[in-house]
């Protein structure tokens, strides 16, 4: 059922990040608006019914995605995408690979590629 | 300087009114860049943590650091990070500084039932002899004694220390240095005499109006109405006014409303409107003849994280109809007429006063200027916005004036640096309490204050 068209809905809809007492309506609502990367984020953690029609992303590229955020040179990993922790990295001097840009900006749609893997219940 | 050139010409209000009254064109603006970008945040998302700012601000302070090492002991110095360290070794690590204080306030101690503690009133100062000073790079962390002063430094900074690891796991330090002063830029100043007024804490809204009376008096010097012919052709050299922060007073921040009843607190306003209203109609007559830069301070309506952003033009609607009304961010940088101005409302540095053994104000802006830093203590006990990809705080380049806002007194030194640097450093003090505001010449880098005192209490004239 669509909802009523408001004036508002010519400015972009900013989601609020929630805590687990999100009402459970507001999923259904994602897939129209501009996600914002965290609440792309969020919707991973806790919607997995995604992402079916990209194709599954190679284990050794995850593998070799994995250790790159493990890797102390480059600084913390938590809360920022793969990509801007490159960049940070390239400005910084600190020459991070770069087939690994690459391969982010290969796979750019693919939440498993792009962002930090999230272990059970905690996204950044 | 100011008062020597307007003097002698007092005369002139004892003569009877002439038929044309000569007239003070205002020295016109010459050039002026706003370079304050890195500290404007445009999103903001705080769903990160703050590992990221430590970790950019030791990744970027890092080569200066191992410069000013080697040339200070010598090019064959090792560098060695924490992993790497053998005992005995004399060597060189660069990290950051942690001063591990009994008395900083946690607010984990605070609501631990176990502890049973009654919240900590605030203190004047949170040093203890028992401190101990920790250095951590990125990886391991190790504890410092020897040729250090504990009491004098603050968590957050970055420096180098020298000496060897001791048998019994701390680090032994023989000598220590911080990243100096920055390289300078190229002096393009003006020739002839241009005065900037830097003024903060003018404290509206406070339950006594006595400062009210000084800060109109500012305000009819700079617009040239107090004063005969001498002091208004030399405010007619006033190029720029900046309020570097505390506009309203601190009674605005009351919050007794939050505890009452809400049919108690119906009808009531918050102290700060009708102190904004009051700031807008100061702002509107300096604004009529004279470019001002208004900086937020800890009491104004903006955010509490550095870097503040600049207050809404919304509230300000008389003074934002004038485009010589700038509203700025805390920390402040810009371009006056090829002079860097480099400054804050003075959170930075009264955090510091807090931690460290320093007491005056000017002795600690001299030394976040040594120490490469604008606010070390930031996100520690200062609040900060989680930043990722840079640490703005860091100084690239030496500023010619640097300036902290809401200092007890009036304070200012030309320092001379080593390639070549001249800073001017300015402890502007508190508006309402002392009455009394800077005039910075832009020619030869000197400072005058001036005090706009009214009637004194025990005056019996």
């Amino acid at each position: 059922m669509e909802q009523p068209r408001r004036i508002t809905d010519s400015f972009p809809r900013r989601l609020r990040r929630r805590g687990a007492g999100r009402p459970p309506g507001r999923l259904k609502d994602k897939k129209d608006k501009k996600d914002k990367d965290q609440d792309k984020v969020q919707v991973k953690v806790r919607d997995c019914s995604r992402s079916p029609s990209q194709p599954a992303p190679d284990p050794a590229l995850l593998e070799m995605l994995r250790r790159f955020d493990l890797s102390w040179e480059y600084g913390p990993c938590t809360g920022i995408t793969r990509l801007q922790r490159w960049e940070r990295a390239q400005e910084l001097g600190l020459s991070p690979p770069g087939p690994i840009r690459d391969a982010l900006l290969e796979h750019r749609d693919n939440p498993d590629v792009t962002y930090r893997w999230v272990w059970d219940g905690m996204g950044w | 300087m100011f008062s020597e050139q307007a003097a002698p010409m007092a005369q002139g209000l004892l003569a009877p009114p002439s038929a044309k009254p000569p007239t003070f064109p205002r020295v016109p603006v010459l050039g002026y860049l706003d370079c304050s970008q890195p500290f404007q945040l445009g999103e903001r998302s705080f769903s990160r943590q703050y590992a990221h700012i430590y970790a950019v601000r030791l990744a970027g302070m890092r080569p200066g650091l191992e410069r000013c090492a080697r040339s200070q002991w010598g090019n064959d110095i090792v560098l060695r990070k924490l992993s790497e360290l053998q005992a005995g070794e004399k060597c060189c690590v660069v990290g950051t500084l942690f001063k591990a204080m009994q008395l900083q306030p946690s607010i984990l101690q605070e609501i631990s039932e176990e502890h049973n503690l009654v919240p900590q009133p605030p203190l004047p100062k949170y040093i203890q002899p028992s401190d101990e000073l920790i250095l951590e790079d990125e990886l391991q962390r190790i504890k410092l004694e020897g040729a250090i002063d504990v009491q004098r430094l603050v968590t957050g900074t970055i420096l180098a220390v020298y000496g060897s690891e001791q048998d019994d796991g701390r680090f032994l330090v023989e000598d220590h240095c911080f990243a100096n002063l920055p390289p300078p830029l190229p002096w393009n100043g003006p020739s002839s005499d241009r005065f900037v007024l830097l003024a903060s804490g003018l404290g509206l809204g406070s339950v006594s109006g006595e400062a009210l009376l000084s800060t109109q008096l500012l305000v009819d010097v700079v617009t040239g109405q107090l004063g005969a012919e001498g002091e208004q052709s030399c405010a007619a050299h006033i190029i720029r006014v900046i309020l570097a922060g505390n506009l309203l007073s601190q009674n605005t921040q009351s919050r007794d409303t939050i505890n009452k009843a809400k049919y108690l607190t119906k009808k009531t306003q918050a102290a700060s409107v009708e102190a904004v209203k009051m700031l807008d109609e100061i702002l509107l007559q300096l604004c009529t003849s004279v470019p001002v830069d208004v900086m937020p301070g800890e009491f104004d309506p903006t955010n509490y994280t550095l870097p503040q952003q600049p207050l809404h033009r919304c509230m300000l609607p008389l003074a934002s109809a004038y485009t010589t009304l700038r509203l700025v961010t805390n920390p402040y940088q810009a371009n006056l007429d090829g002079v860097r101005f480099l400054g804050t409302s003075g959170q930075n540095i009264s955090d510091i006063f807090k931690y460290s053994s320093m007491d005056n104000y000017l002795e600690i802006l001299e030394w976040t200027l040594q120490a490469g830093h604008i606010s070390p203590t930031a996100p520690d006990t200062l609040g900060c916005y989680p930043f990722y990809k840079s640490d703005p705080f860091i100084l690239t380049e030496c500023p010619h004036v640097y300036f902290c806002g809401n200092a007890p007194h009036f304070e200012s030194k030309l320092l001379q640096g080593k390639e070549g640097q001249r800073v001017l450093l300015v402890t502007v003090p508190d508006f309402s309490a002392t009455q009394t505001a800077c005039l910075v010449n832009l020619r030869d880098l000197t400072c005058q204050p001036i005090t706009f005192s009214g009637f004194e209490a025990d005056n019996e004239d």
